[in-house]
């Protein structure tokens, strides 16, 4: 071998340099039993965790790259993107945001610290996609899928690209089986909800709904655009939906001038910039469609 | 270097890592004990000694194959199975050994090649990274930690750095982690021989 560093050497260094430069802002994050999991300073004072690995809400601590441990307060959690925010005092660097999408084939790192050291895994981005809603109602603003070993302890970790910077945080908690990654994008529009409201407001009508189909006759008379409708079962008292005049019975068939055929094509309508603004419904009564008007309200915190 | 018709990521990365690959399987063996699948194992010393897993080294008569595919018959020196090694004498001396590293001075992120026989594919090589470097005492702590593929047949390898040097020896997969016996844990197993005046010569 030659004395000069060869290129999978300087590849390596290259590498370890950047698990170390943005290990710096990883933490450990102790708020369940069995091992820790991993948490990214996102600003100062304020650590980005996921939310499934976060079990209790008091008497959470955070283990530093210095080997420091502090006390962390919970300032709020979002389930339906699998996010939670801390504030720590603390000095630790805030990460190197990345504010450019990721792209399929991508060398990417994953970094955790479950426990007192920095671990790192390599990859690549395996799939892209746009904008998309989680089976808790949460909107991602890209699908980032990632060709990686996913090892216990890594959600709440950082993905980190070629040239060290923070692209998102790992989590195992969105899908079965395989690692996905809430873009930063998402992760700051989320924590800043978190840190000024304490959670993150939805839209809400108050009803509960089921699919149904609609037979091919009232399809027709109703000039319906798909087969299959929302058939409402309960509408809560004094809610949007009751003080707009839905009624149990009504077949819900667009929303906002959307054909809805899912409970969560409702939810997908009612985002949290939706509140005190009227929005359209349109339903099948009696076998006659008409068009209600429902001003969209907040959630009730706890509440699908 | 890369040609102006080729695509080549890193120009020379991929030259580079077949000949770190190369270099490892010259001084990579084939562990046969009886019937049992095959284990792999390192020349540490030139005069014959081969570290391999004392759970790849199940039997007191061990059949190794070298590098060149001669077979030749293996002596168990010594074994050690808390700490999964074992050490082999080679009836012929002036074997090429394994330039090493200590695994200690790694830091999480560096490169890692590995070459076994996993699954019974001879030779076979992965890359990998450092997912945990050993900080020593017991436990978890105790094994250099990869995030690399491997398979029953890497067994007794060698895990190297980006500089082809020989930092652990494969020794079992814990979660989808590889997890090897860092070299210094090697050396402090075969001094111990040394001193027990187990056979094992000074290099």
């Amino acid at each position: 071998m030659s004395s000069s560093p060869g290129p999978l050497a300087t590849l390596s260094n290259d590498l370890a340099a950047a698990v170390d430069t943005v290990g710096r802002s990883v933490v450990a994050v102790h708020a369940r039993r069995r091992i820790p999991a991993s948490g990214v300073v996102w600003q100062p004072g304020v650590v980005v965790a996921t939310h499934h690995t976060i079990q209790r809400d008091d008497g959470i601590t955070i283990a530093l790259h210095d080997g420091a441990t502090v006390e962390a307060t919970l300032a709020g959690r979002d389930p339906s993107t699998d996010l939670a925010v801390l504030r720590v005092a603390t000095s630790a660097p805030a990460a190197a945001l990345s504010t450019e999408a990721p792209r399929v084939g991508q060398v990417v790192l994953a970094l955790g610290r479950p426990g007192a050291s920095v671990t790192a895994s390599l990859g690549i981005v395996s799939a892209v996609g746009g904008e998309w809603r989680t089976w808790q109602g949460g909107t991602i603003d890209r699908f980032v899928r990632l060709d990686m070993a996913v090892y216990d302890g890594f959600s709440g970790g950082p993905l980190v690209d070629a040239a060290g910077r923070v692209a998102g945080i790992n989590t195992s908690g969105l899908a079965r089986a395989t690692a996905l990654t809430v873009p930063a994008s998402t992760v700051s529009r989320v924590a800043a909800q978190l840190l000024s409201r304490g959670h993150i407001a939805r839209g809400w009508l108050g009803i509960a709904t089921q699919p149904v189909r609609l037979p091919a006759t009232l399809q027709q008379s109703l000039g319906a655009e798909a087969a299959i409708g929302l058939v409402v079962v309960n509408v809560e008292a004094e809610s949007p939906a009751d003080r707009g005049g839905v009624l149990i019975g009504d077949i819900l068939l667009a929303v906002d001038g959307r054909p809805v055929s899912d409970p969560g094509d409702v939810l997908a309508a009612l985002g949290g910039d939706r509140i005190g603004q009227a929005i359209a419904l349109r339903v099948a009564r009696g076998g006659r469609a008409e068009q209600l008007t429902v001003t969209v309200g907040e959630r009730p915190r706890g509440r699908r | 270097m890369a040609a102006a018709d080729t695509l080549e990521l890193v120009p020379g990365l991929t030259a580079a890592l077949g000949q770190i690959s190369e270099r490892l399987r010259g001084v990579t063996v084939q562990v046969r004990a009886g019937q049992a699948s095959t284990g792999a194992g390192v020349v540490w010393l030139r005069h014959g000694l081969v570290v391999t897993n004392a759970h790849v080294a199940t039997a007191s008569k061990l059949e190794v194959v070298l590098p060149d595919g001669r077979a030749a018959p293996a002596r168990l020196v010594a074994r050690d199975p808390e700490r999964d090694l074992a050490a082999l004498e080679l009836p012929s001396a002036d074997h090429e050994p394994a330039v090493r590293a200590d695994a200690r001075g790694l830091r999480p992120g560096e490169l890692l090649v590995a070459v076994g026989h996993p699954l019974g594919v001879a030779y076979a090589t992965a890359l990998g990274l450092v997912h945990r470097p050993p900080t020593g005492g017991r436990g978890p702590a105790a094994w250099l930690q990869a995030d690399i593929r491997l398979a029953p047949g890497n067994s007794g390898g060698p895990l190297a750095d980006a500089g082809g040097r020989v930092v652990g020896i494969n020794a079992m997969i814990v979660g989808g982690l590889g997890f090897a016996v860092p070299t210094h844990v090697v050396e402090r197993f075969l001094s111990r021989i040394n001193r027990g005046g187990r056979g094992a010569r000074a290099a």
